[in-house]
């Protein structure tokens, strides 16, 4: 096993500093344009702007967009059954952040 | 090595028609997925779950994988027997993506992180391991997650990560490589935030530029400190005399202790808010001391008389006047 080392990084905080395009979200997400489209469709993501060409999404959207692709191809779900489970996982995570404080 | 029994983790028995694996597999896979469940072991759940579900959903696997016969037990000792496999033609399976999980998934679909039992009988081939890279593709974007401390997020941090992934030698064989990374995790990250760091991704083949590294940023449970977003709870335990009386107490934050001053009359629940004080940064949160009041025990005849004597000087007190009628 080879090990190289290098000198400590900076990034960019995604969710605040990051505007990713439709390409560049299908590449982090692994996802096509079509799929994309898709849940453009389905509202679970919501990019500014009025066509693809122009779409930006917001940081938070690769998160999105990698958990849903992980419920659509682990568990077989449709897109708009992927959008309903996005919601209710919504809804989960605030009561569970309620009962927490 | 231990054998496995993919029917166990099932649940079905050996005679199950594929639809009935389907089903259960369904079943299982919603319950256990690691984005949905909350059990503890849900990942390693789900491994185990789609392994299964990769061997018995193919019947060629399955048929395979019924012929070293039904008298093994999960959990003990195991070698393939020589030959084992004669006839049966599913090595060398499509590439998919490496230990970073192709398309994001954990499990079935592209690929998924075989045990040692699998690779045994089947390859690692055919668990989708070992992409190939084709000429001028840029790299892949790399995932990975780090834990930190809910103080390293008030003052930044440096962080040392080690990534696997599988390099692509001059010989054309698949090794795993190691590197190590030490990334300053910037100060006011919050929990489920992502950072990105360009270019440490998967390396571009014919001059194609690198993929990007993005890590996920955990915190690690505080016995203290409960982060919601940008905002931080703890709970502040006070004395009787101080909740009734009003009282000036240290209060520990993930920055040090600061002085907080309780009002008289505060009840427990009562949340008082350090404006600014939770996790900093551009929109800084706040952090919330959620008061709770202890009661000393009665324990000595002097500590007795003390509690007889508060029943004594609050004779129209009833904590329960709301539940009547």
């Amino acid at each position: 096993m080879n090990r190289t080392i290098s000198s400590a990084l900076r990034g960019s905080v995604v969710e605040e500093e990051v505007e990713l395009t439709v390409v560049e979200l299908g590449r982090v997400c692994r996802a096509t344009e079509q799929q994309i489209e898709v849940w453009v469709a389905e509202g679970v993501l919501q990019p500014s702007g009025d066509t693809r060409e122009v779409w930006r999404f917001g940081g938070d959207s690769l998160a999105r967009m990698r958990l849903a692709t992980r419920l659509m191809q682990d568990l077989e779900i449709n897109s708009a059954g992927v959008a309903l489970a996005l919601d209710l996982l919504d809804r989960i995570a605030e009561l569970e952040s309620r009962l927490r404080r | 090595m231990k054998y496995k029994d993919y029917y166990e983790t099932l649940g079905v028995p050996r005679t199950a028609t594929q639809d009935d694996i389907k089903k259960a597999y369904r079943k299982l896979a919603r319950k256990y997925h690691p984005d949905v469940s909350k059990a503890t072991d849900a990942e390693a759940r789900f491994k185990e779950i789609n392994e299964a579900n990769e061997v018995l959903k193919d019947p060629e696997k399955r048929t395979a994988y019924d012929q070293m016969g039904s008298n093994w037990k999960a959990g003990q000792e195991f070698q393939p027997p020589p030959n084992w496999d004669a006839g049966f033609e599913f090595r060398g399976g499509q590439g998919g993506a490496g230990p970073f999980g192709a398309g994001g998934s954990f499990g079935g679909g592209a690929g998924f992180d075989a045990s040692d039992f699998f690779e045994s009988l089947f390859g690692r081939r055919a668990a989708g391991g070992g992409a190939r890279q084709r000429a001028d593709v840029s790299g892949q974007d790399h995932h990975a997650k780090v834990l930190i401390a809910v103080e390293d997020a008030y003052r930044g941090a440096e962080r040392t990560i080690s990534l696997r992934a599988p390099v692509e030698g001059a010989d054309g064989r698949i090794a795993m490589q190691e590197r190590t990374l030490d990334v300053h995790v910037p100060r006011g990250i919050r929990p489920g935030q992502h950072l990105r760091l360009a270019g440490q991704g998967g390396p571009g083949s014919g001059g194609a530029k690198a993929g990007d590294l993005y890590l996920e940023i955990e915190f690690q449970p505080h016995p203290r400190f409960r982060v919601e977003g940008a905002d931080v709870y703890v709970d502040l335990p006070l004395a009787p005399w101080e909740a009734a009386l009003g009282a000036t107490v240290d209060v520990p934050t993930p920055d040090g202790t600061v002085q907080l001053t309780i009002p008289a009359g505060s009840q427990a629940g009562r949340k008082l808010r350090l404006k600014g004080r939770g996790l900093p940064g551009k929109n800084p949160g706040d952090l919330y001391a959620v008061l709770q009041v202890v009661l000393p025990k009665a324990d000595s005849d002097a500590a007795r008389v003390a509690y007889e004597n508060q029943a004594r000087a609050f004779p129209g007190f009833d904590p329960r006047a709301h539940l009547q009628g």
